[in-house]
Order: structure tokens, then C-alpha cells, then sequence
């Protein structure tokens, strides 16, 4: 499979990462009875591509989900630019730069692409509803900028001919597309992105890869993903985290994690010589 | 045969004979399809955004409506009291959502229907152990006339020899007016963006950073404007007391008519039930069924209206039967 994907396949290797932009700290996140997370710590340095990977409900989504809100963990702490939180609200996460996308692609459907990146907007406007409402001063310039930020995502996803269709009614892949528009959109520090290739064909797969290290380097975007395709995530990332039942097992480069036993044992499944 | 020309051709050449009787008919209904409409977007607004069916809004209209008259009574110019009205209704708004809403989160959508109808309970007990029970009307100027008597020739002064009610056309104004103020809130403003944004995926909403907190406030305090606005119209054309909220309960076959996810559907769904109910009680239910037929026909309507299009005119084809 690394092989066939080719051109995305660039190294990864030799990219050196100082500053913490996010780090968890011992989070236990129970659902009744049932452990998600138990005591998982990891951080996700400024700049890089982090993967978090781990077989079925080995709790990665749940960790997202702890980080931008949507779940509030029994135990531990988020930490984010030096910042402690018990609990991060999904209100808090958006402000402070986190951005995420879903594995059950969560959309606006009733919204052509250009609306749904519009929301992306939101948080970012300021004019007054008078002000909006007879399209003056503020509002005018406001609404311009805006424009361009979603025009300039709209080009970097190569959407163009999309913009005004419902997305409802895109396929699959094109819609993954446009909700990684809609996180760009609203200009974030760190994106999640949760499990962005799942479902797709090997052709929307390399798109997928290519745009998440496009937006890595060219938008400067800190990115933590999910991911299921080893070798995309060996490929691409900078660091791997490896969760299983919950429980944190490898931490490190996708070489050392991919060479450590544990890791072989629980997930790879390969033997070991 | 004698059937037939009682109760489908009789009706017909009567309004034939005296058209102006129709339009009079139709205009009146118009007016009273309007303030069933008024308490329907209400019931729209709360639902499309977020799955709520809010029964609590007869009682929050007639919350707006008592508390207004009540003010008013206690000697307040009109604005001082619409505006402590309306600050008391964004304090329900903020009350429901902090009490009730808040620790329901999740919960199927018939617990938190009957939890609408615990806060229906509450606020009516509530006004009227604050205003007390006795009737009230609301004075503030604006064209009154009871119900069913006319009483003022407007039409005269246009050439066409019609007798119509202010209040019908005032509540007509009104009712565009709102519709029109809440399509440009809805379309081009930040807030009104991002309830449309709600009303379409929560999850969504909440990862690009729209509080869904704030966000059922502001949905229940603009129910609750609706509602006030319902109530001021409404209060000058009948007596303010507990009858009115199940008169507002006329808004569910409105409601079904129009769908519960469309403002417009709304205002169509009103002007059908509206009009169709006044025409049907002046030219077959007053003079073949004894009248008072409007209690009953909008309910029959809708149940019709159900067996063939159960989503509405305008509603989205897979809602929730309430």
C-alpha cells in the first residue's frame, strides 16, 4: 500500500518539534461501567502531523472527543498553550483554534458547500445585526474578508465546481472534503481530524493525504488524526500515539512505534523475529 | 337529490349571489389565520432548531398577553410595559433552558415534550397567582372589536362595499411583518446563521464553535417575541384568560398543514385553517349545523390532511409525529 500511494509517500523523518501546543494528561474517561480511556497522557507539539491510532474501539474518537469538549473525562487535565482545563467546552476548543472533523461526517446538509464553510466563519464576525442587516460599513468589510478566507479554501480543495450544490447530495468522499473546508475555514491552530480517509477509494485517499499535508505546510495547521490505513499514518505522520483498550501503549516516530513489540503484539498482529 | 342541493350546491349559489360576502369572509379569516400562524412560527422557531415540541407556548402567549394587561392596569405607558414584557419573557427563556433543557440534554424527544408540558402548567399557575384569574383586555390603542361583530365600514371608503375588521388587518399587518423581520434575522445575520446551522446538525454546530446553550436562549426568547406579538394582537380582539391557551392549541393544525420545520409553511398553514374554518362555519355551519363549527373544523382538517401528506406542505419529509 505505501508503495502504490507513491508520490505522498515523502518522509517524514528528520522534522524536529519543541513547543507543546496541547498536551492531555491522565484522562480516564468512563461511560458507566465501561473504561473509553483509562490514565492516556500524550502531547501534540506545534507544527506536526500526530497520529493516534489503535484498533476498534481502542478509544481514539473518544480522545478526541475529550479534547474539543464533547465528552467531559472523570480524571485529568487538558492542557493547551500553558493552559490547564478540567474540561474543555466544544465552545472553548473553537475559540482557542481547535478545529475538528468526524468520522460520521457531521455536516450542514440542507447547505450548499459555500454555506457550510460560511459557518466556519462565525465565531469570527463581530458586526452588529443592524449593522448586517443593511449590509453597511463593518458588515460590508467583514463579509468581504470572510468571502476571501473561504474562497481561498475553496481553491486549496479544489471544490470550485461544488460550491453551490447542497452537499447532501455529494458523494462520500467530496463531502469529507468540504468538512475538512469547513474546519479550515475557521482558521485553526490544531485540527482533528477523525479518521479522515475511512470509507474512501485508494484514488480519494491520496487526495485526502495530499491535502492534509498540504494544509500541514502550507496553512502551518498542527494536526492530530485518527487513522486505520497503517501505512498512511506511517507515511504521513510525524509522531504516532497507539492506544488499545483504552490504554496508551507506544509512544514515539512511526518507525520506533512500528518496531515495538508491544505495539506488533496488540494491533500490526505480525510476528515477531 | 335534496341532499345534494342543501349541502353542496345551496352554499355555493349563495356566495355566488353576494361575492362581496366571500371576500369578506376570506379577509376575516385571513385575520384570524394570521394569529394561529403568529402562535405557530413560535412553535417552528423552538422545534427546527432544536427538536423540541414546545406545548408550553399557548401558556407562554397567554403569559405575554397577562402579564402586558396586567401592566398596563398597574398604570405603565404602553412601551415600559411591552419592554419589561418582553424582558420577562427572555427571563423564561433563560429559566427553561438553566432548569429545564439544560439537564434533559440527550433525552428522547417525547420526555421533553412532557417536560413543555410541566413548564405550560407552571407559567399558567404562576400568572395567574400573580394577575389573578379574572379576564383581562388589552388597551393600548390599537383597533379592537370582539370577535364576531362588525362593527367598523372600512371598506366603504375603497369603493367596494365590504365591512371589515380592523383587527383582521392588523393582525394580517403585523403577522408579515414578523415574517419578514424573522427571514432577514434568519438570512443575514450572524445569530440567525448559526440557528440555521443548529437546526441542521448540532454536532457540526458545535465543532465550529457555536454554543448550543446560548443558542436555545436565544431560540426561546424569539418564540417568546412571537408569542408577545401574538398576544398584543390577540389581546385586542378577545379577553385575556386560561381559554387562550387552548385557543392557541389551534396552532397544531396549523402546524400540520404547514410542517413543523417552515416559518412560510407557517403563515400558509394559518391562512388555510383560517379562511377555510370561517368560510365552512358561514356557509355550512351556521345555517346547516347550528354553528360553532370552527371548534372543531381546523382539527378535522388536519386529520385529512394527514392521511395524505403526513410531513406538511412545506415540512421536510421525515419529521417527528408528535
Amino acid at each position: 500500500m505505501a508503495e502504490r500511494l507513491g508520490p505522498i509517500g515523502r518522509g517524514r523523518s528528520g522534522r524536529r518539534f519543541e513547543e507543546v501546543l496541547l498536551e492531555v494528561r491522565g484522562i480516564t474517561l468512563r461511560f458507566g461501567g465501561v473504561s473509553a480511556l483509562s490514565d492516556v497522557s500524550f502531547d501534540v507539539r506545534k507544527g506536526e502531523i500526530r497520529s493516534i491510532i489503535g484498533p476498534n474501539g481502542a478509544g481514539k474518537s473518544s480522545m478526541l472527543n475529550v479534547i474539543n469538549g464533547f465528552y467531559r473525562a472523570q480524571q485529568g487535565t487538558i492542557v493547551h498553550r500553558g493552559r490547564t482545563f478540567r474540561h474543555m467546552r466544544p465552545y472553548q476548543a473553537a475559540v482557542a483554534g481547535i478545529g475538528r472533523t468526524f468520522q460520521n461526517i457531521a455536516l450542514f446538509r440542507g447547505m450548499t458547500t459555500l454555506d457550510n464553510l460560511m459557518t466556519g466563519r462565525i465565531l469570527k464576525m463581530h458586526a452588529t445585526f443592524l449593522e448586517q442587516a443593511i449590509w453597511f460599513g463593518r458588515a460590508r468589510r467583514e463579509e468581504l474578508a470572510h468571502r476571501e478566507r473561504v474562497e481561498r479554501v475553496i481553491d486549496f480543495l479544489e471544490i470550485q465546481e461544488i460550491r453551490n450544490t447542497p452537499v447532501g447530495r455529494l458523494p462520500y468522499g467530496l463531502q469529507k472534503r468540504v468538512e475538512l473546508g469547513r474546519a479550515l475555514a475557521t482558521e485553526p491552530e490544531l485540527l482533528l481530524l477523525d479518521e479522515p480517509m475511512a470509507g474512501m477509494n485508494l484514488e480519494e485517499k491520496e487526495d485526502m493525504c495530499r491535502f492534509v499535508l498540504d494544509v500541514n505546510e502550507e496553512f502551518g495547521t498542527t494536526i492530530a488524526l485518527i487513522e486505520h490505513d497503517m501505512s498512511v499514518v506511517m507515511d504521513i505522520s510525524d509522531r504516532v500515539v497507539v492506544l488499545d483498550y483504552g490504554r496508551k501503549l507506544a509512544d514515539g516516530t512511526p518507525d520506533e512505534v512500528r518496531n515495538d513489540p508491544a505495539v506488533i503484539d496488540a494491533y500490526l498482529g505480525v510476528r515477531h523475529d | 337529490m335534496e341532499i345534494i342541493e342543501t349541502y353542496l350546491i345551496g352554499p355555493f349559489a349563495e356566495m355566488a349571489e353576494y361575492p362581496a360576502g366571500v371576500l369578506e369572509t376570506v379577509i376575516a379569516g385571513l385575520g384570524n389565520g394570521f394569529l394561529y400562524a403568529l402562535v405557530a412560527i413560535g412553535f417552528v422557531i423552538i422545534f427546527k432548531s432544536s427538536g423540541v415540541f414546545n406545548y408550553a407556548q399557548g401558556a407562554i402567549v397567554f403569559f405575554a398577553a397577562l402579564n402586558f394587561a396586567g401592566l398596563l392596569q398597574a398604570g405603565l405607558p404602553w412601551y415600559l410595559a411591552g419592554l419589561i414584557t418582553l424582558l420577562l419573557l427572555v427571563v423564561v427563556a433563560i429559566v427553561v433552558e438553566r432548569a429545564v433543557l439544560r439537564s434533559l440534554v440527550g433525552q428522547s424527544p417525547l420526555t421533553l415534550f412532557m417536560a413543555t408540558i410541566g413548564i405550560s402548567f407552571f407559567i399558567e399557575g404562576l400568572v395567574e397567582a400573580v394577575w389573578g384569574g379574572n379576564p383581562h383586555m388589552l388597551k393600548i390603542g390599537l383597533p379592537e372589536s370582539s370577535l364576531f361583530t362588525i362593527d367598523y365600514a372600512w371598506g366603504a371608503t375603497i369603493g367596494l362595499d365590504l365591512i371589515v375588521q380592523e383587527s383582521d388587518l392588523l393582525a394580517i399587518g403585523v403577522g408579515l411583518v414578523l415574517v419578514l423581520g424573522l427571514f432577514v434575522f434568519f438570512h443575514y445575520s450572524r445569530i440567525g446563521q448559526a440557528l440555521r446551522a443548529v437546526a441542521d446538525d448540532h454536532t457540526a454546530s458545535m465543532s465550529v464553535g457555536i454554543p448550543l446553550n446560548r443558542m436555545w436562549v436565544i431560540v426561546w426568547s424569539l418564540s417568546g417575541l412571537t408569542a408577545f406579538v401574538a398576544a398584543t394582537v390577540w389581546g385586542t380582539k378577545i379577553q385575556i384568560e386560561p381559554t387562550m391557551i387552548g385557543l392557541a392549541l389551534k396552532a397544531l393544525p396549523v402546524l400540520i398543514l404547514g410542517g413543523l420545520t417552515s416559518i412560510p409553511g407557517a403563515l400558509v398553514g394559518g391562512c388555510i385553517i383560517g379562511v377555510s374554518e370561517l368560510l365552512f362555519e358561514t356557509y355550512w355551519g351556521q345555517p346547516l349545523f347550528g354553528g360553532a363549527t370552527t371548534e372543531w373544523f381546523a382539527f378535522v382538517l388536519a386529520l385529512v390532511f394527514l392521511l395524505f401528506r403526513p410531513q406538511g406542505l412545506f415540512g421536510e419529509p421525515i419529521i417527528e409525529r408528535v
